[in-house]
């Protein structure tokens, strides 16, 4: 895969985020861009005949371990903004009755 | 030695487990001990500080510098150590007495402590990455702590807008990475000379830069901090104006430093954000009504005022000086401001009267207050302001540019202050010590900054102030002038009611819009920076 | 303000630029690469680490820094969505609970059969973390996917959150004691206890039991975050 469709991933996560009026969307559009952002890592780090970084024997050319080993770590961060964001999500929905960002912001202070 | 540096981060957020497994009955008097000995940590690590790094460079599990994880502390880390410290400590007083979920709220508090350090020590892109979602994560769940409408949206809207930044700070990240096949800041900053046209290393600054942006809330990625800063529980709020949002700042330092080798010329861009950063933040500070907002929107003007001394001078020394003063009285008027809600049980500024009389003493350190950060003669305000201004005597354009901004975030001082005055009306009885106590050491701290700021400066920042006086008959004139001014548009235009006015000050940008600028504005700085 | 037909063109305008500047930087990229660290990690990797998935030897011991902090983060959103979820039935919304869990019986079925399954190949993947793609954090994962199924097969499944809480964090506790560890074998912190020298199958404890350890971390932080989200629809 070329890098430069991965980054159309990112940009297409980008315009939903903003464009989308739907708090839900905006979660899944940066959900989309790290997808992207993941994607675009890995593919820049990998080359013709590389192989997966494992050592064993007759292994002559892997591609770079250290994109894999810190897209890991993307992918959790990721998927703890995921959660913790649709968890606020419900919260919102049982407060405002709406998952929209117009109308959450355009009621008053609920305090 | 160099494992103290471990130490401060692992020492808050160790703490911060214990606490919340055990649940303890004294969680704060554990969190204050701690405290205790990561100051004396901190203070024997700096004393033991060499200018060769030698004492405070630790590459982490004894690799290679290219290829493991390194924290360095220098003359630009250390003061914000002993900030954020200090804020701690103050917060941490502050919130003695609040008993209900108080270990839950402890565990983030000093979680938070330690991932900050973490940021402040780091010498990793990636880690930095990681610290900054960790930060952002954890500031999203303490905007959202008291679980009410107004703060859950306030936190949704700052988690989604600071994972888009931070994100496309990963961007950059990656395209640094394949550049020098490293991700340590210094050995990519030792090799970037002779980087600077090549495009893929302009991207990368573009990328940075941006999510520096929206972490420091500048012009125009500014708007979660109204929002956040409105929403959070007050010393929450002095924390996030205080020192969280200078992580941006001193992201933008980090990365400037790094890239600096390059030759990419930034001042002129960053000068007119700064400028209009600080234009916005006082424009809409005036217009507030809501005392909270208020103070979050002068924060912005003042980091207008930040940026441009960062730009402007060499060593960004009248910016890094007004970090330190800002966080200051920042943190003072928000703690200040959270008493007073406390005892009115409103925001509004309008229902909010005779403060003097019913609190005196808040009311006298809140003057502090407001006078550093309007500037007068004999606060640590003044110095940094006349020391930013001082540098810009050549450039008049600039310097009155500078002295509006000042008029109007004093315009929005002498608004606040009509709370003081009038008659002791409905107020709930409160004397709390620990709750007061904060308010005065960190006025303390703002008059010592004032006073003694030359010794100070020299120790914290090794940065020379002995051109600068700490009183001056111009300056207290220009002080007055100010005030006039500020008076002035506050009696004879604020107080007719202007609808336009009050509409303008309740605009808010929604999510969308923010998002879409973050794009625009990516698109402006790749503009600017990669094809001029 | 801009129409939205305008505005729309504006930020496709924008994006296109960003997308014209990335493409013309690749170009350059080309020209600058640099994969001085893959060689390094090639040719040293495996004697310094002694784990043949390089990414594992880079996740617990080159950057366990890192990791520890990748652990933390999601120690903290585990704390977070366990904070925010708690709620007074009272303020709940009841048109938000339509779905009465209908769960297909087909689905039931194949799930008793996958469950076991996916536990053991969870626990193979944290066990073989160095040997074989995977590690702590895939291993993890899948076994909190099994105990997903678990609450499909079983409706009434209660579960008592502030344990497993109390477990990952004690588990997490336990991590960083074992990070900790070589201060004390070889002076330097948060790296394998067991030098080099010591011969391979030694250092294979110490990938083991880490991996062991996060992959029962992560298991238990996701299974908090299910549960939490369950007890919301509930």
């Amino acid at each position: 895969m070329d890098p430069l469709l991965t980054f159309i991933v990112i940009l297409v996560g980008f315009y939903g985020l903003a464009t989308s009026n739907n708090i839900i969307k905006s979660v899944f559009c940066i959900t989309i861009i790290e997808s992207g952002i993941i994607l675009l890592f890995l593919n820049l780090g990998n080359f013709e005949g590389g192989t997966i970084p494992i050592i064993g024997e007759d292994v002559v050319a892997i591609v770079d371990p250290l994109p894999q080993a810190l897209m890991i770590t993307t992918i959790v961060i990721g998927s703890t903004v995921t959660a913790l964001a649709l968890m606020l999500c419900i919260k919102l929905f049982h407060h405002y009755g709406s998952i929209e960002w117009s109308k959450i912001f355009g009621k008053g202070d609920a305090s | 030695m160099a494992n103290i540096a471990l130490l401060l981060i692992f020492l808050p957020v160790l703490t911060a487990i214990v606490i919340y497994v055990l649940q303890p009955r004294r969680s704060h008097e554990i969190a204050l001990v701690m405290q205790a000995v990561l100051t004396v940590f901190a203070v024997v690590y700096a004393l033991h500080f060499q200018a060769d790094f030698s004492e405070t460079l630790i590459v982490i599990g004894g690799w290679e510098e290219r290829i493991g994880i390194s924290l360095l502390n220098d003359r630009l880390s250390l003061p914000f150590v002993f900030m954020s410290l200090f804020l701690w400590w103050m917060v941490l007083i502050y919130t003695y007495d609040e008993h209900d979920s108080s270990p839950t709220f402890l565990f983030f508090l000093l979680f938070l402590q330690g991932v900050f350090m973490g940021v402040l020590q780091t010498n990793d892109l990636f880690n930095l990455f990681v610290f900054l979602e960790l930060m952002t994560i954890i500031v999203t769940v303490l905007i959202a702590f008291r679980k009410i409408g107004s703060s859950i949206r306030a936190g949704i809207y700052y988690l989604l807008i600071n994972t888009a930044g931070v994100l496309a700070f990963l961007i950059g990240v990656i395209l640094l990475y394949y550049s020098f096949g490293t991700l340590n800041i210094a050995a990519i900053g030792g090799e970037m000379a002779g980087h600077g046209d090549y495009r893929v290393i302009q991207l990368s600054f573009v990328l940075m830069m941006t999510g520096a942006t929206v972490k420091a809330a500048l012009f125009p990625l500014f708007s979660w901090l109204p929002k956040a800063h409105g929403a959070a529980p007050s010393p929450i709020s002095a924390l996030l104006s205080g020192i969280i949002v200078k992580a941006g700042i001193y992201m933008f330092i980090r990365l400037n430093d790094m890239f600096a080798p390059a030759g990419i010329e930034y001042e002129t861009f960053f000068l007119i954000v700064g400028l209009a950063t600080g234009f916005v933040g006082a424009v809409f500070a005036v217009l507030q009504t809501n005392i909270k907002e208020l103070l979050a929107y002068s924060t912005l003007a003042q980091l207008g005022i930040i940026l441009v001394g960062l730009v402007v001078m060499d060593g960004y020394s009248g910016g890094l000086l007004h970090v330190l003063n800002h966080a200051l009285f920042k943190a003072l008027l928000f703690l200040g401001a959270g008493l007073i809600v406390v005892v009115y049980r409103t925001k509004e500024l309008a229902k909010i009267r005779g403060v003097a009389k019913s609190m005196p003493v808040t009311t006298v350190m809140m003057f502090i207050g407001m006078l550093s950060i309007a500037g007068a003669p004999l606060t640590n305000g003044y110095v940094s302001k006349s020391f930013i201004t001082g540098a810009l005597e050549g450039e008049p354009l600039l310097y009155y540019a500078v002295f509006l901004i000042n008029v109007g975030s004093v315009a929005g001082f002498v608004k606040l202050s009509a709370i003081f005055f009038g008659e002791k009306k409905l107020s709930y009885p409160f004397s709390h010590i620990h709750k007061v106590l904060p308010l005065v050491l960190i006025a303390g701290a703002c008059m010592a900054f004032g006073l003694f700021h030359v010794p100070l400066a020299e120790t914290l920042l090794d940065v020379d102030l002995a051109h600068v006086s700490r009183f001056t008959l111009g300056g207290l004139l220009e002080f007055l002038v100010m005030v006039a001014f500020g008076a002035l548009f506050v009696r004879f235009v604020l107080s007719r009611g202007f609808r336009t006015l009050a509409r303008v000050g309740k605009f808010r940008l929604a999510f969308e819009t923010a998002n879409y600028l973050l794009v625009i504005y990516l698109a402006v700085l790749g503009v600017y920076f990669v094809l001029l | 303000m801009l129409s939205s037909v305008s505005r729309k063109l504006i930020l496709i305008a924008a994006m296109a630029v960003v997308f014209g500047l990335f493409a013309a930087s690749l170009i350059d990229l080309a020209s600058l690469y640099n994969d001085a660290t893959k060689d390094y990690f090639f040719e040293h990797g495996f004697e310094e680490t002694g784990s043949n998935n390089l990414v594992t030897g880079i996740l617990l011991d080159y950057r366990l820094f890192d990791s520890l902090f990748e652990a933390g983060i999601l120690l903290v959103a585990v704390s977070g969505v366990i904070w925010v979820s708690k709620h007074d039935f009272a303020d709940k919304n009841p048109n938000f609970m339509i779905d009465k869990y209908k769960t297909p019986d087909l689905f039931i079925s194949f799930a008793r059969l996958v469950y076991p399954l996916l536990l053991a190949f969870g626990l193979y993947i944290i066990l073989n973390g160095h040997l074989s793609p995977g590690g702590g954090f895939q291993g993890g994962a899948l076994a909190a996917t099994a105990i997903l199924i678990l609450y499909f097969i079983d409706k009434n499944k209660e579960t008592d959150i502030k344990r497993i809480v109390t477990i990952e964090k004690v588990l997490y506790l336990a991590i960083i004691l074992v990070a900790l560890l070589s201060l004390f074998t070889r002076s330097t912190a948060f790296t394998n206890f067991v030098a080099p020298a010591a011969g391979r199958q030694w250092q294979v404890v110490y990938l083991v039991t880490l991996n062991v350890l996060i992959g029962l971390k992560v298991a238990f932080g996701l299974w908090t975050i299910f549960t939490a989200f369950l007890k919301e629809g509930r």
